[in-house]
């Protein structure tokens, strides 16, 4: 058993036009046992801005919440909200720190820069190699699941309810075939002013 | 004087003083006036601008008014490096609190852990004190809206209305008479107004020269909004209106 498998996730983030999508599993559990099923992993970062975190929850938890205190002086000193991209930078230097002992979750960031709009995402891995994205980033236990099956649906320029559709169903038909995640499903759609969470019907096992 | 008790900081002097602290507090009271008022819906912070040069470049949003945290803010008086360095620990104190109980700090446990740094250099390492008094607004879930001042000392105490900076104790007088218990924002903007325009007397008060922030609550989130110019220009105008009234009577 692998640490990236105890708890199990699902995430994928999905770029359209003018809109990003991020989507998550809401399966919480220990090997084998579930614990709950309405679990959060995506973490609200600015007003256009989330980050969801794969892998040990309670590194997913602590990388979070680090983040968000990284977060919070810089915008207290730039009197501004972070730029997708330098929060990109911020992610990777904060999980390089730990080069030689690695948190055990890696983040995908998805939003929209607070100036241009213009849609972004990003996934990592455990030592914060930042891979910006063009169309999608999938990361969890279904990450491979999850590539396969948004190959299968995105498309470029995507209005946000064909997004919306491209999304889940990449993200239930992929958490279906992992058995570390599902139990329900999350999807965020990120537009210029505003933000739709929506929950997702999923098999419950 | 006991001269020879005052170049050591962390020396008290035979009178039992401590002159590098009294200094520092000289210091500040040459500095641009910082008022603030607790209303029952609001706090009102009024800063006097001592430097409006028009050839000075507005990169920053506010010259003496810190958002601190979420929920606090202050405004400075003193020695703006100084402050600078206060501002950043205060943030920092903020977050640290904020990262390991995922909580928003409380108000008077903030300024108390600044104080204790501050107190610090009145004791031990032969470094000056800070010459910087700061007023702190803010609110949290326990006390609700709160209104602190802490100066060079390390001093610190809750307040419904005080004044840092030049002429405080003119303006404190001022405040005793006419602060009303339950008062409310709508009232308490106008009165901050109005003692900063009497201070001010000698050099006329502008809206350039003032930078006014609220402190409210709303949808359960804690809002600073800092008073444009227009508005500012407004209020000023009114206020030496009524000034004007008053004297003909």
């Amino acid at each position: 058993m692998s640490i990236d498998e105890y708890n199990g996730s699902a995430i994928v983030a999905m770029t359209g036009k003018d809109c990003v999508a991020i989507a998550t599993d809401t399966r919480f559990g220990v090997q084998r046992t579930t614990i709950t099923t309405d679990f959060e992993r995506v973490h609200k970062m600015g007003p256009t801005l989330y980050v969801a975190m794969s892998g040990l929850v309670t590194d997913a938890y602590t990388v979070a919440a680090r983040l968000k205190y990284r977060l919070n002086l810089y915008e207290l000193r730039e009197n501004r909200p972070v730029n997708p991209k330098v929060f990109v930078s911020m992610v990777s230097n904060l999980l390089y720190e730990r080069r030689f002992g690695p948190y055990f979750s890696t983040p995908v960031v998805a939003g929209l820069d607070p100036t241009s709009g213009k849609p972004f995402i990003a996934g990592f891995d455990c030592i914060g190699d930042p891979t910006i994205g063009t169309d999608f980033v999938t990361d969890g236990t279904s990450g491979e699941q999850l590539m396969g099956m948004c190959e299968a649906f995105w498309r470029p320029d995507l209005n946000k309810d064909e997004l919306f559709e491209a999304i889940s169903q990449s993200l239930l038909n992929a958490q279906d075939r992992d058995s570390y995640a599902g139990w329900g499903a999350q999807v965020y759609i990120i537009e210029k002013d505003k933000v739709t969470k929506k929950i997702l019907k999923a098999r419950k096992d | 004087m006991s001269r020879r008790y005052d170049s050591r900081t962390t020396m008290f002097s035979p009178e039992g003083r401590l002159y590098q602290v009294e200094y520092a507090m000289e210091a500040i009271g040459n500095a641009g006036t910082c008022l603030g008022i607790l209303a029952s819906d609001g706090i009102v912070l009024a800063c006097e601008k001592r430097i409006t040069n028009k050839l000075l470049d507005e990169i920053f949003e506010t010259e003496k008014l810190y958002r601190l945290s979420a929920d606090m803010v202050c405004s400075v008086a003193g020695i703006t490096s100084d402050a600078n360095i206060l501002v950043n620990e205060l943030r920092h104190i903020a977050q640290r609190y904020q990262l390991q109980y995922q909580e928003p700090m409380p108000c008077e446990q903030l300024v108390s852990q600044l104080c204790d740094i501050k107190q610090t250099y009145t004791q031990f390492g032969g470094k000056r004190p800070f010459g910087v008094s700061l007023l702190y607004a803010g609110w949290d879930p326990h006390y609700g809206l709160q209104l602190y001042q802490s100066d060079p000392s390390g001093n610190f105490s809750g307040w419904k209305a005080t004044c840092i900076g030049a002429n405080n104790a003119q303006a404190m007088s001022t405040l005793e008479s006419e602060f009303k218990e339950g008062i409310t924002l709508e009232d308490a903007v106008p009165l901050a107004i109005k003692i900063m325009h009497k201070i001010m007397d000698q050099n006329k008060l502008t809206a350039e020269k003032l930078e006014l922030a609220t402190v409210t609550r709303s949808d359960d989130k804690t809002k600073m909004t800092i008073i444009p110019r227009e508005k500012l220009e407004k209020l000023i105008s009114e206020r030496e209106k009524l000034a004007a009234a008053e004297k003909q009577k």
